[in-house]
């Protein structure tokens, strides 16, 4: 997540002036309340100048009352361990809180109302926790595992200043098969190039990612290469606005041509989506193209392509959330983003999909053939 | 080769003659269709079929049923893995005349009832020949009759055997007794079976599921019953006291609509009347014919004189000729006034009787037409105490038809399949996806008509079609409403608690972690907690008279109840049975306790911990 490290959230300050607050309005015998920025499409806006979806004016308001009290006073609880770990410099995943929180318990008996049974019950007071502070879990030192991004280039090196002020030099050129792979949490990350790089190229299954770099894609080509592994964790969208913006290189999406790819994967990676709305900003890359697969590409390549299957309940609510999109969705009402609202309508209208893989399906024979529609997609501005 | 001449020879031999066998011959060989498939669903259907006899007669003669009833295992049968049942049955009837003793218990399809088109429990006439069969099959004796009316001066015992051959019924050691009944009734028939087969007392199949709801459906009836007991135990008699006092009218049955027959039964109806008039026929014969009607059909095309010939001279073609042109007609559905219902009031005071129960709803559906029969659709729902059961067990579903318990072959029945077919979550049960719902609950289904739809001769399943379905799926809903009323009631107290007993441990637990964070001083902590004890006592009073409200409804309902001893009026989903009254009390002591914590805590050390500031706010 190299982009966080700018930010200048101090945590503990923003914490304990909100718990202060409350104790003023307790003090007062004054009904305390917390507003949060509401994260939904509904208070979602789009801009194509800004680039990504960013929130209304719309408020989630939660009050202390007989209702509330047991989740805020989980919340409190939970803030306290939080505030702990970063004062001390400890991180955790969410299962680890959920265990921590156990162990708590156990050794104060009075917290016994406070027990969580499972992990989903105190996931959702850490992210009430970031809805109130208005930050990343990240930023209270609570980590995801990492996913997605192994990077490859022959051109790129990153330079990583640690926290005790080190420097780390990660030239990609040297690392021979292994990539360089950002993290879900705040890195310090500085991009240069040995050589111009001419692209980025973002691939939605990462193991096609690495069959391209197998096949020497890097070598012949002066670019980027990322795996995103589906829908892009805080990751890759992170390392993407990095490139984007410190290397200023042409990015291309090429993924399925699906519904689903369309509105969750690619959406996320350019514009961020309604559920991050408080951190869309360092969370996406505008700039990206969506190189395909288009609708168009299928009759060109004779690619194999076939229906969506009307039992398979993913892909039909994949279809029914793309024709809420066009109806409700910002960033594709917006007249910019036309030709990736027209390739939704595409799908919805005829029904078929079609897969980044099924570009080895025109000559079977010759395993460099995808880069060769890339390159030729490329070249010739053939993207969305 | 050899083979074929013997095939050859063997021709001639083969040809037998075709001969009649008669109705008793074929009964004697099927059993298993009318209920005697099983060792254990022989006693149950001998048992059933005795019981609805003595139901129907004393109903018929507008005698409030009482019914004696003994089952008793005797010795080990003949039959393989069977044991010797003694099935005995007085009821409090008008008795049998004697002569017609030897056709009611010994020769098949002989009714009263058959094709009156009246709700009655038998119509056929096979069940109780069907039960001597099987007594004298398995235990080479017929039933033990014994029959007094009320003009004879003793009372008649014989044995009744069924002559297979000519389905007639033969008497044997014809004597005259005094007639003793048990219970003191004048008059009455005492019938008793030596059958062999095999006990079953629990589950769907079981006895006591029989006689429990029999007694739901019939609450004009006492009934004494007398059950082989599970261990070491003497038998215990029983006895389920009637919660009413009338005896059912079963409505006269109408005439029948020209839509429900098919073209020979439209000419043999005919044959009926004597020499009238065809049109003078058309209109006494049928109900929804009148003098409109035949303008109708005149207009058409039958000729007018067809109409005025006597029905003795009327032409096959004719007859044809009128019964297509009146099923192409639009007459009026057939009449609802034949069907019989047990009715709200009654089935709520008879629900009571099925054991200790948190709540009921019943629901009576008016009189409807389904598949061109009328039809009356009854269900009553209660929750049990008894928290026993397995939490994922299905609902114990009691079906009923004509008031007769149906115990078999479930899940093809109409009933069964509306059940399922209701969202039940909707009404906070639980239900599996197409499936029954589950916990401690009864639901019973009755379905009322001169004409059920059985599948099978045994009477155990109703046929599902679409609209009867429908109509059943309608009454359940409606009958889920009332029940979900209950329902929401006690999930709303239970949350109101919850919001009390939040109060009471949340709170010194937020104060305390919001001063850890901010590390307030003692005093800012000591304020907070005031002011959190202001603020959420407020909410708490609130909470506190709302509980109080809701209880102050339930016991309303519950006095009302034990006042009247039974629901007065026909607003059953407002009813709760009296032995509501303990878990009642038990909730309200448990939504005070937080109450009576205040008190003490305010007798203690107020202010030194949260939790006694938290109860004094509530107190």
């Amino acid at each position: 997540m190299a982009i966080a490290m700018g930010r200048d959230q101090n945590i503990p300050k923003l914490s304990k002036d909100l718990c202060s607050r409350l104790l003023t309005d307790l003090e007062k015998a004054k009904r305390p309340v917390i507003y949060a920025t509401k994260c939904s499409l509904d208070n979602a806006f789009y801009n194509h100048k800004v680039g990504y979806l960013t929130p209304g004016n719309k408020k989630v308001a939660t009050e202390l009352n007989v209702s509330s009290v047991k989740k805020m006073s989980r919340a409190i609880f939970i803030l306290e361990i939080l505030l702990r770990n970063i004062d001390s410099g400890a991180v955790n995943t969410k299962r680890e809180i959920y265990y921590i929180s156990k162990g708590e318990v156990k050794h104060s008996p009075a917290l016994k109302p406070l027990d969580f049974q499972d992990q989903d019950e105190s996931d959702s007071v850490i992210d009430f926790i970031c809805e109130m502070l208005e930050c990343y879990r990240e930023d209270v030192n609570c980590y995801a595992n990492d996913r997605g991004g192994q990077t490859y280039s022959q051109q790129l090196v990153v330079t990583e200043t640690m926290p005790d002020g080190d420097t780390a030099v990660i030239d990609l050129s040297k690392l021979g098969t292994s990539p360089f792979m950002p993290k879900n949490r705040p890195q310090a990350l500085k991009l240069s190039a040995r050589k111009k790089i001419d692209f980025g190229l973002i691939v939605e299954s990462e193991g096609t990612a690495n069959t391209l770099v197998a096949n020497g894609f890097t070598k012949r080509n002066n670019c980027i290469v990322m795996g995103a592994q589906g829908v892009p964790s805080n990751a890759v969208r992170g390392w993407s606005k990095l490139i984007q913006d410190q290397l200023k290189v042409p990015l291309y999406f090429f993924g399925d041509l699906d519904a689903y790819t369309m509105q969750n994967i690619f959406r996320t990676l350019k514009a961020g989506s309604a559920a991050s709305l408080i951190r869309n900003s360092d969370f996406s890359a505008p700039d990206v193209k969506f190189l395909g697969v288009l609708p168009e590409d299928i009759k060109k390549y004779d690619l194999n392509d076939y229906p969506v299957k009307e039992n398979d309940a993913q892909e039909v609510r994949a279809l029914k959330k793309a024709s809420d999109a066009l109806k409700n969705d910002p960033f594709f009402q917006d007249k910019r983003n036309k030709g990736l609202t027209a390739i939704l309508h595409w799908l919805l209208k005829n029904k078929r999909r079609c897969e980044q893989q099924a570009l080895f399906s025109v000559d079977p024979k010759d395993p460099t053939m995808p880069e060769k529609i890339i390159l030729e997609k490329i070249k010739n501005g053939v993207f969305v | 080769m050899a083979k074929k001449a013997d095939a050859k020879t063997a021709t001639p031999k083969n040809s037998q003659k075709i001969t009649t066998s008669s109705t008793a011959e074929y009964f004697s060989k099927n059993l298993q269709q009318v209920g005697f498939s099983s060792q254990t669903k022989a006693v149950l259907t001998t048992l059933k079929e005795a019981v609805d006899n003595a139901l129907d007669a004393c109903e018929e003669s507008g005698i409030l049923p009482e019914v004696a009833i003994w089952v008793d295992k005797v010795g080990t049968g003949s039959l393989k893995n069977s044991d010797q049942i003694k099935i005995r049955v007085e009821d409090n009837g008008p008795g049998i005349d004697p002569d017609d003793v030897p056709k009611v218990f010994g020769e098949y399809l002989a009714s009263s009832k058959f094709g009156r088109g009246r709700c009655s429990r038998g119509q056929q006439g096979i069940g109780i020949s069907a039960a001597t069969t099987w007594a004298q099959l398995t235990s080479a004796t017929g039933a033990r009759v014994i029959t007094k009316t009320k003009n004879m001066r003793k009372a008649q015992e014989c044995v009744v055997e069924v002559d297979i051959k000519n389905n007639r019924g033969v008497v044997k050691d014809k004597q005259s007794v005094e007639w003793e009944a048990k219970h003191g009734a004048p008059h009455g028939t005492s019938v008793e079976f030596l059958i062999d087969g095999r006990i079953q007392l629990n589950g769907e199949a079981g006895l006591l599921s029989y006689l429990t709801g029999t007694s739901l459906v019939n609450p004009h009836l006492t009934m004494h019953y007398t059950l082989p007991p599970t261990g070491d135990e003497k038998p215990k008699a029983i006895t389920i006291e009637r919660v009413t006092k009338e005896v059912p009218s079963i409505p006269e049955a109408t005439e029948p609509h020209p839509h429900t027959m098919k073209l020979g039964e439209f000419i043999a109806h005919s044959h009926l009347f004597g020499r009238v008039t065809v049109g003078a026929w058309l209109k006494k014969g049928f109900s929804r014919v009148n003098e409109g009607t035949i303008k109708e059909l005149i207009g058409a095309g039958i000729k007018r004189a067809v109409f005025e010939r006597s029905v003795d001279s009327a032409q096959e073609g004719d007859f044809k000729d009128i019964y297509v042109a009146l099923q192409n007609l639009q007459l009026m559905a057939p009449s609802t006034k034949s069907v019989l219902s047990i009715g709200e009031d009654s089935l709520s005071k008879s629900i009571k009787r099925l054991g200790s129960i948190d709540f009921f709803a019943v629901v009576t559906r008016k009189p409807t037409i389904c598949d061109f029969k009328p039809v009356q659709v009854e269900v009553a729902m209660a929750r049990l105490e008894d928290r026993s059961i397995e939490a994922d067990a299905s609902v114990q579903v009691l079906r009923f038809a004509n008031r007769v318990p149906l115990q078999f072959d479930k899940a093809a029945c109409a009933m069964v399949q509306a059940i399922n077919s209701v969202n039940w979550r909707a009404y906070g049960l639980v239900q599996p996806k197409d499936s029954l719902p589950q916990g401690p609950y009864i639901l019973a289904v009755s379905v009322v008509s001169p004409f059920i739809k059985f599948k099978n001769a045994s009477k155990e399943t109703v046929d599902a079609s679409d609209e009867l379905v429908e109509e059943i799926r309608r009454a359940l809903i409606q009958g889920g409403q009332r029940l979900s009323k209950h329902i929401r009631r006690e999930s709303k107290a239970d949350e109101l608690e919850e919001k009390l007993k939040h109060i009471e441990q949340f709170c010194p637990i937020l104060v305390d972690g919001l001063c850890r964070i901010t590390e307030a001083s003692p005093a800012r902590k000591k304020k907070a907690e005031e002011g959190l004890v202001k603020l959420l006592g407020r909410d708490a009073r609130a909470t506190e008279q709302e509980l109080k409200e809701a209880h102050q409804i339930l016991e309303a309902q519950v006095a009302k109840t034990a006042g009247a001893d039974g629901p007065s009026e026909l607003d059953a989903d407002a009813e709760l049975p009296s032995s509501d009254e303990p878990r009642k009390k038990a909730k309200a002591e448990k939504a005070t306790k937080a109450t009576k914590a205040t008190k003490a805590g305010k007798a203690g050390k107020t202010g030194k911990s949260g939790k006694k500031e938290t109860a004094a706010a509530i107190a």
